[in-house]
């Protein structure tokens, strides 16, 4: 039988691979702001959709908890979306 | 459940109804600190809370973006952009393709000055003008006669090894710069107003001559480049001193459009920078005193992993002060 904290850590080693992945593109596309506004939206909702499927693995999932992701995909979004909008 | 029970709990109650004052510290308090008895994070970190910067954050974009409408030149890109850097990198990237060097060229050097003068005079960014002058129509009339011709344009950027760097990520432009059909080179950097945003914009137009023969020669390509330090420093001295009417009836040598750096009074990269990093990093504070406290008090909260989210704001904040740069090029 799989530890919950096994399961924990591949959850978090998926968060951090895509994490790794993003900034790897973020560094190549630094000069073409539309790509990475792209990027910007592409990483946030990836964060929602991580953070809705990890507390749903983990069967804690309510709506408070999806509203919290989306509400701070949508602040890591608008953090990246007032840099590069300049 | 709540720690708070019977003689316990009473004697709490009655020891803030002896002092209101320490009650509202304690509200006050879990503005920025999770609350032990609702086992929730901070008032600052709520959703609402949360929402609130995203608004603040779109409201404050929305300003730096009619501000410029309104009041034109306050905002806008300051910038350390030189003719003889963007060369030296230029050639570099060329050398490195196993090219030749290009030749600065002064009638090349000429053509895009007048570019760019156009661009903002009639405020457009093309390649082609709105009355449909085309880049070669510049290159022309500064009777250079060419066989192969191209233009990349830059603007915004902070630095030249940016817009060289930006000019070789875009598949057109770097077939422009590592283009064995050019000999020749001329730059214009110039600032001024561009949609109401101090800016400095960036024309590189390339060329190969009818006649071989016609190639700049390193004594030209001196003379280009002592001018346009010439056209520096005078414009430096003339910022310095007060303006004095021109005497009736002199003429002077046209000198080239200042290429001297200028800051505007709001840098607005350094302004949005500074806003996200504001926003980012304060929440990022809470984030890291509730996982500070929540552990120092054993608080146990039904939310989100606060970890996962203090680790993406870093990520975000330090991608947004050493990664982006401003700067679009055509």
């Amino acid at each position: 039988m799989k530890d919950k904290s096994d399961t924990h850590l591949v959850e978090y080693a998926v968060l951090a691979t895509l994490a790794v992945i993003i900034s790897l593109l973020f560094y190549y596309f630094r000069y073409d702001h539309g790509v990475l506004i792209f990027l910007s939206g592409v990483s946030s909702f990836a964060y929602i959709v991580w953070g809705v499927l990890h507390h749903a693995l983990e069967g804690r999932l309510t709506k408070f908890i999806a509203a919290e992701y989306v509400v701070f995909g949508t602040l890591v979004f608008f953090l990246l979306y007032t840099v590069l909008n300049f | 459940m709540s720690v708070l029970k019977g003689k316990k709990k009473s004697n709490i109650v009655k020891d803030w109804r002896e002092q209101p004052k320490s009650i509202e510290k304690f509200q006050f308090v879990h503005h920025f600190l999770p609350h032990p008895e609702e086992k929730r994070r901070a008032t600052l970190l709520s959703n609402r809370a949360i929402i609130v910067y995203c608004v603040a954050m779109l409201l404050i974009a929305g300003i730096f973006r009619f501000l410029p409408k309104i009041v034109p030149g306050v905002l806008g890109y300051a910038s350390d952009i030189a003719v003889k850097d963007l060369l030296t990198y230029t050639n570099v990237k060329r050398k490195e393709a196993g090219l030749s060097e290009l030749r600065l060229n002064s009638a090349l050097t000429s053509a895009a000055h007048q570019k760019a003068d156009d661009m903002f005079k009639d405020q457009y960014w093309a390649h082609i003008s709105p009355d449909g002058t085309e880049p070669w129509d510049f290159i022309l009339g500064q009777n250079y006669d060419y066989i192969y011709a191209g233009e990349n344009l830059a603007k915004n950027f902070n630095n030249s090894k940016d817009v060289v760097e930006a000019w070789m990520k875009s598949p057109s432009h770097k077939e422009n710069l590592l283009s064995s059909n050019y000999d020749e080179i001329g730059f214009a950097v110039v600032n001024g107003v561009m949609e109401g945003y101090e800016t400095t914009l960036v024309v590189q137009m390339f060329g190969r001559p009818r006649n071989a023969a016609q190639v700049a020669s390193v004594y030209e390509e001196q003379t280009v480049l002592e001018k346009e330090s010439a056209a520096t420093a005078a414009v430096s001295e003339r910022e310095k001193e007060p303006a004095v009417e021109g005497a009736p009836g002199t003429t002077e040598e046209p000198v080239y459009t200042p290429t001297i750096p200028e800051k505007p009074a709001i840098d607005v990269t350094m302004a949005t920078k500074t806003v996200s990093a504001v926003f980012g990093g304060f929440v990022g504070t809470l984030l890291a005193l509730d996982v500070w406290y929540s552990k120092r008090k054993g608080i146990h909260k039904f939310t989100g992993h606060t970890v996962a989210h203090l680790g993406i704001l870093i990520l975000v904040v330090a991608s947004i002060w050493f990664v982006l740069t401003p700067g679009i090029v055509l």
